[in-house]
């Protein structure tokens, strides 16, 4: 009898050793999202047009520390495009009946678990493919189909567990818990800066924006949920946290199109149970880019997705975020998490915030687009048995890049980098870095004294819905 | 061996040239045809274009790519400018085109063509050393993938000999011979192997982006196609 961990290099349920019979069930899979999804068109082109040409061995974190084959991007997608060439197009059919050759086996399966989990899906290699393949659809959909089969690391599975079927969310904060930390930050705004009419709404109904932080917030990044509340206050935002779904978490993204599927539509829900008209989501990648799904799952007139990063650089561009004369000293770095930044979407505005608040703020080389993923994308972060390997091969780049800097806070906008990032930062020999969110950051210079004429605008929602 | 040499230059070149040319065609036909369908059944119909249109052209003209890995990049960038230029371009196969079809464009000076001719049988062999020389190369690579380049190298090698006979250990006939065959294999190849990225490569970036317009029950579809529909997580 195996156990999971010998297995694989992580943690899987007892059930995903029980399955037999696992290549057909594979191709069940396989077929059933071929039909039901349109992964068809992008497996049918890159299968015929890879050239292997290694462009992406050069522009992926963990090749460049490990030097091994299974690194490659265009190595490990080929671990599926074989599958897909063999069994659903008709001249590898042939071929394999002419020939023989390629038979989907439970050791090749074994490896694809392994290799498709030793990608973060940052998507680093996607710009450096002539061909255009992206090599992070590939890994998604590959984890999705593994999943099929049950292979899934047991962090994720629980964690949508909990979300979908028990307490409602991935950290099982219950209702009154929530009320309790809620209630417990406005006190933390009375005791730290004096100011009593800070408020995290709940169940307003109308509110313009619904708030969707990562809900791991709650319990381990008060500052930056301080931080969050402070903005709506002084910016006099209409906002509110819905009970019945207050997590922007989704591990869908990482493991199964079905389970993003249901959760996308659960806070798609929430919004409208609340009569809200958009998203607002906190500090998390991996959140903010499965909202941008919201279009896709939601169906007609799905909410508006703003990220907090967006609404808070808006907002301080607008004069409406009074700030202390003395800005923060100590060098600061900004980290561009992958889910928000590969494709360029939000990289400005946290740096235009930060160039306003920070006396001394340096970028990272490469940053933006080309930024190196903290290690821990993909969901892989969640993964504790994993440490060493996030930490060490995959994490080693961006340890060596933070070290570049020099700077004593590095911004991460994102709950999974920041987890990530302390670890990578303490095993490292990085101890002096401080590895902080930037609304965390914003809190320790936002002026209370100036506010005017925004007080408890919060708490009754407007129909206009100004900012 | 003038029959053999009429043969190749007759009809097996129509044949692999329109074999070529409609499986090209089809592979564009398709996959615009598959691209219209996953955005009709897609629940975000959104596309970012100028983005994708710039991510096209950085290819399409890769100035700013050839910047990473650039002894590679350099390579295969000259390669490819050879490979598209001599063929299309050189005065000796225009006069073929209006012989046959009336057709006639411009052409390259014959010592251009010469110049190129050598960057392409050039590039192609240091394309092959590069790839059996670089460790992630080697280890991705196929027979396909040596074969190939070398296949593209055979007909302007045997085409620079057909231009310069005074050089040329082989007769002219058997080596003109050697040229239109080598091309008609390649023809045939075209559409079948990775090579047909020539009508593919401006499509991709956008395949790519569409890749991820998914409908939108597309999870609960392949959940009720599997049966797992109320299976507990």
């Amino acid at each position: 009898m195996t156990t999971p961990r010998e297995k694989y290099s992580y943690y899987v349920e007892e059930k995903a050793l029980e399955v037999t019979d696992r290549p057909r069930k594979f191709l069940e899979a396989f077929a059933a999202v071929l039909e039901n999804s349109s992964y068809g068109l992008a497996l049918d082109v890159y299968t015929r047009l890879s050239t292997k040409c290694s462009r992406c061995a050069a522009s992926c974190q963990l090749y460049q520390s490990t030097g091994e084959e299974q690194d490659i991007p265009c190595h490990r997608s080929e671990l599926l495009f074989r599958v897909y060439r063999r069994y659903f197009t008709p001249a590898g059919n042939l071929k394999a009946r002419l020939f023989g050759g390629f038979t989907l086996t439970d050791e090749y399966l074994d490896e694809m678990a392994e290799a498709y989990y030793r990608c973060t899906a940052c998507r680093r290699c996607k710009p450096s493919c002539p061909m255009g393949v992206d090599h992070g659809l590939v890994t998604h959909l590959a984890r999705w189909l593994l999943a099929e089969i049950d292979v899934i690391p047991k962090a994720l599975l629980v964690a949508t567990r909990e979300q979908l079927e028990g307490v409602g969310n991935t950290s099982a904060i219950t209702v009154p818990a929530l009320v309790d930390t809620c209630e417990f930050l406005e006190e933390e705004f009375h005791d730290i800066y004096g100011v009593d009419d800070v408020k995290y709404p709940i169940d307003v109904e109308g509110a313009e924006y619904v708030f969707f932080p990562a809900v791991s917030d709650y319990l381990l990044e008060a500052d930056t949920l301080m931080g969050n509340a402070a903005v709506m206050h002084l910016t006099g935002g209409s906002w509110s946290i819905g009970t019945g779904n207050f997590d922007g978490i989704n591990y869908g993204l990482f493991y199964s199109d079905r389970m993003m599927e249901r959760i996308v539509k659960n806070v798609v829900g929430e919004v409208r149970r609340l009569k809200g008209k958009k998203i607002l989501v906190g500090e998390c990648g991996h959140a903010t880019r499965s909202a941008w799904f919201v279009p896709t799952f939601g169906g007609p007139d799905a909410p508006e997705i703003v990220n907090c990063l967006q609404y808070a650089w808006a907002q301080m561009k607008a004069g409406r975020i009074p700030l202390k004369k003395e800005k923060i000293q100590e060098k600061v770095t900004y980290h561009d998490p992958c889910n928000i930044a590969r494709t360029g979407r939000i990289t400005e505005e946290p740096r235009e915030i930060l160039k306003v608040i920070c006396e001394d703020f340096v970028e990272m080389t490469p940053n933006r687009e080309e930024n190196y993923c903290c290690g821990g994308g993909g969901g892989t972060v969640s993964i504790d048995e994993i440490r060493a390997f996030r930490t060490g091969p995959m994490g080693k780049r961006k340890a060596d890049q933070i070290r570049a800097t020099g700077a004593k806070y590095v911004v991460a906008p994102c709950a999974n980098c920041k987890k990530q990032l302390r670890e990578v930062c303490e095993d490292n020999d990085l101890e002096d870095v401080e590895i902080i969110g930037l609304h965390d950051l914003l809190l320790k210079v936002i002026d209370f004294s100036h506010e005017t004429s925004s007080h408890g605008q919060e708490e009754q929602p407007t129909q206009d819905g100004q900012e | 061996m003038d029959a053999w040499l009429e043969w190749a230059r007759g009809p097996v070149f129509l044949f692999s040239f329109t074999f070529m040319f409609l499986g090209l065609i089809r592979h564009v036909g398709l996959t615009a045809w598959a691209m219209v369908r996953t955005m009709r059944q897609a629940g975000d119909k959104t596309i970012p274009y100028a983005q994708v249109l710039s991510a096209t052209l950085k290819w399409l003209i890769p100035v700013d790519k050839v910047r990473s890995q650039i002894l590679f990049s350099l390579t295969s960038l000259l390669f490819h400018i050879a490979i598209l230029i001599v063929p299309l371009f050189l005065a000796g196969h225009i006069v073929l085109w209006t012989r046959g079809l009336g057709l006639s464009w411009p052409a390259i000076p014959n010592n251009v063509a010469d110049v190129l001719t050598i960057v392409a049988i050039v590039t192609a062999v240091a394309l092959v050393i590069q790839r059996a020389t670089a460790p992630a190369t080697r280890s991705l690579s196929r027979f396909q993938d040596y074969a190939l380049p070398l296949l593209v190298a055979l007909p302007f090698a045997s085409g620079y000999f057909v231009m310069h006979p005074s050089g040329n250990p082989f007769s002219y006939e058997a080596t003109l011979f050697v040229h239109a065959m080598s091309a008609n294999v390649l023809f045939v190849l075209i559409p079948l192997t990775k090579l047909s990225h020539m009508a593919f490569f401006p499509s991709v970036q956008m395949v790519s982006e569409i890749a991820w317009r998914w409908p939108s029950d597309s999870g609960s579809k392949v959940g009720l196609a599997l049966g797992k529909e109320n299976e507990a997580i």
